[in-house]
């Protein structure tokens, strides 16, 4: 049973559309991210849902109830905001307590969910403490017990980590996953860190200029995306596009390229049969730096692997890999090189395309034109 | 060279800088120090003296009669009434605008509505109005309300005037506050006045503070309001000052107008030695803060 839905709903400022018909759905237990650019609406839609916004059309359903309309109060959400969620005139305590407090619960029983609350995220011994004493870090779990206390049916998190260094990001990044699995709370996640999305979510709903571009779960994503911006927009460093033409070779459609040394060079595409209706035009092709590396012999031999000269133009060592960029028919593009291998700068060398993956995209409109 | 020069220059300056600064204390300062020693000398010795020779011997004999003697116009029982008669006005009326000022401030800058900017902007213009050019509708009013030289009339007076103040001194205040806070209580369940004092009144303090100062110095040194509203018995401090240095039988007492004047100011000076340092804090406050 969906334990949200969202059902086309627009809202508008005056003329500008901030939400164009926004239709999700997600079940119980799940764990869905809202990412996007800054500007396309996801926190419109964050805040809409909490019913902090009123919107222009449209349902919002929460488990069977329709809360379009209800006050915030009376959605049992629970929210996590980026910042100020804790009210600093108040104690640790008390900032948990308070949602519990305004719900009338008594007293003993609201003790005892602020002990259970504080356990959970270790935070037994700032109980007594104001906010403003704590450390980033503290904060957050803080904000996140105000939200924890009341076992809502829904948790809303608006950028919770964005005001956390990179390190401790990380850190409490696991540990919302570890709360999420269990617990096996209904949470709806705002965020513009795509790495943030990729490892927390179970599905992920990419939105640009109010529009919800594609909705599904992070490898979806990932491996087969709706169009050339989310392509683009998941995965560090980003996906390479080649502009490139659609040509017949020796085993069917393949892309020529231009090689290290000029010669032209066919490369073979993964699902030629949805890609006959745009043979012999100008495509962009998407492979992402992880399919182009140093020749490993165990793939040789693939059908959709091609070996192909390039030339070295800079090299970024990273200690796991080394990020490697070079040029294909006017564009550069980054490559996934083994540390080990030598590629001096300047040097043509030879580097292993894996087109297994390699996706396309209209260069007019950016629409994925291969999509199964 | 080069340096030790504009060091040279750098400390006349800063030495001319003190310097500027000194006299402008000075000549703050003056007035009040001619008071003082006015105040504590006899008729006689004024009339020998210059102003700024010192008294012969510390006399209170004038402090004591323009506190408890000296004649306001027909009644001769010095300031002393009328002290009570401005702590009758200035602490309510200080009260009630500064709650209803932090009240508007609060629904202008977290529960805005279609209009409220302009709502904001029409209040503001009520801290540009002279006093004089409400004297006569007040009076009408007042009298329609039967409210007429009565203190509670001169309270709603001042009441009024000042909520275009204190409105806007809340209003600054509160813009700085972090949205998220109401929208965080909102979820948790909480009301429109429940927000309002247990989250945004507790953080309001230095606000508040600037709020009194400046709504206690306006009304306790209010003459205009207090010379035209008010009866015989129920006039403020500063109107019974000016029928006490008005009224004289025989030679003019420059000691009991000096030490009855010095009475009159005292309240606003407490005030601002105990809470100035907010009152700077707090006033910019509002600015600092993007």
């Amino acid at each position: 049973m969906a334990n949200l839905t969202i059902d086309n709903v627009v809202k508008t400022y005056g003329q500008t559309e901030v939400l164009k018909g926004i239709n999700i759905a997600i079940n119980k237990g799940e764990f869905l991210i809202l990412v996007g650019p800054s500007g396309c609406g996801k926190s419109t839609l964050m805040n809409s849902i909490a019913g902090l916004e009123d919107v222009t059309g449209g349902r919002i359903l929460i488990g069977d109830a329709d809360v379009t309309r209800a006050a915030p109060k009376d959605r049992d959400i629970a929210m996590v905001f980026q910042s100020y969620a804790r009210y600093p005139n108040m104690s640790v305590r008390e900032n948990i307590a308070f949602g519990l407090e305004i719900r009338k619960v008594p007293k003993p029983e609201r003790e005892q969910e602020v002990q259970r609350v504080a356990s959970l995220l270790q935070i037994e011994h700032l109980l007594d403490r104001k906010p403003g004493q704590l450390s980033g870090g503290q904060r957050q779990r803080v904000a996140m017990g105000r939200a924890l206390a009341r076992r809502p049916k829904l948790y809303l998190f608006d950028e919770p980590l964005s005001n956390l260094d990179a390190k401790l990001r990380v850190e409490m990044r696991t540990e919302i996953k570890k709360l999420h699995q269990r617990l096996g709370t209904t949470i709806v996640y705002v965020t513009h860190d795509q790495i943030e999305a990729m490892t927390l979510a179970d599905r992920i709903a990419v939105m640009r200029a109010g529009e919800l571009l594609q909705l599904g779960t992070p490898q979806e994503i990932y491996d087969n995306p709706a169009n050339q911006f989310v392509a683009g927009f998941m995965g560090s460093p980003a996906m390479n596009f080649v502009p490139c033409r659609l040509a017949a070779g020796d085993n069917g459609l393949g892309v020529e390229i231009l090689d290290g040394n000029g010669n032209p060079t066919w490369l073979p595409v993964p699902h030629p049969e949805r890609l006959s209706g745009v043979a012999g035009q100008e495509v962009v092709l998407g492979i992402r730096p992880e399919m182009i590396t140093d020749p490993v012999p165990h793939k040789a031999d693939q059908p959709l692997v091609r070996q192909v000269p390039m030339k070295v133009l800079v090299t970024e060592p990273t200690g796991a890999d080394t990020m490697l960029v070079t040029e294909i028919n006017g564009v550069e593009i980054n490559c996934r090189i083994n540390p080990g291998y030598s590629t001096p700068v300047g040097e043509t060398v030879p580097l292993m395309f894996d087109m297994s993956k390699a996706v396309f995209f209209d260069p007019k409109n950016e629409a994925r034109i291969d999509r199964g | 060279m080069v340096k030790s020069q504009q060091t040279l220059n750098q400390r006349l300056l800063r030495y001319g800088l003190y310097a500027i600064l000194g006299v402008a204390a000075l000549v703050y300062l003056m007035p009040l120090w001619v008071m003082l020693l006015t105040s504590l000398k006899d008729v006689e010795e004024i009339r020998s003296g210059t102003l700024f020779s010192l008294p012969g011997s510390l006399n209170f004999d004038a402090w004591a009669k323009a506190w408890s003697g000296a004649c306001t116009g027909s009644t001769c029982e010095g300031i002393a009434p009328f002290f009570g008669n401005s702590f009758k006005i200035v602490i309510p009326a200080v009260a009630i605008s500064t709650l209803i000022g932090a009240l508007n401030g609060y629904v202008l800058s977290m529960w805005r509505f279609r209009g409220s900017e302009l709502l904001f902007g029409a209040m503001l213009v009520g801290c540009f109005i002279p006093f004089q050019v409400i004297l006569l509708p007040m009076a009408r009013m007042l009298a329609m309300l039967g409210l007429a030289n009565t203190v509670t009339g001169l309270v709603a007076v001042h009441i009024t005037y000042g909520i275009a103040f204190t409105t806007l001194f809340f209003r600054n205040f509160y813009v700085g506050l972090p949205k998220e806070l109401i929208a965080a209580a909102r979820l948790d369940g909480a009301g429109f006045f429940f927000i309002f004092r247990r989250i945004v009144l507790p953080l309001s303090t230095p606000i508040i503070v600037v709020c009194v100062i400046w709504q206690f110095t306006q009304i306790w040194n209010d003459f205009l309001f207090g010379v035209v509203f008010s009866g015989g018995d129920t006039q403020p401090v500063t109107v019974a000052l000016n029928n006490l240095v008005n009224t004289s039988f025989g030679g003019k007492e420059y000691n009991v107008d000096m030490a009855a004047a010095l009475m009159a100011a005292l309240p606003t000076l407490v005030v601002y030695v105990l809470a100035g340092k907010y009152f700077v804090r707090g006033l910019t406050a509002g600015a600092v803060k993007g």
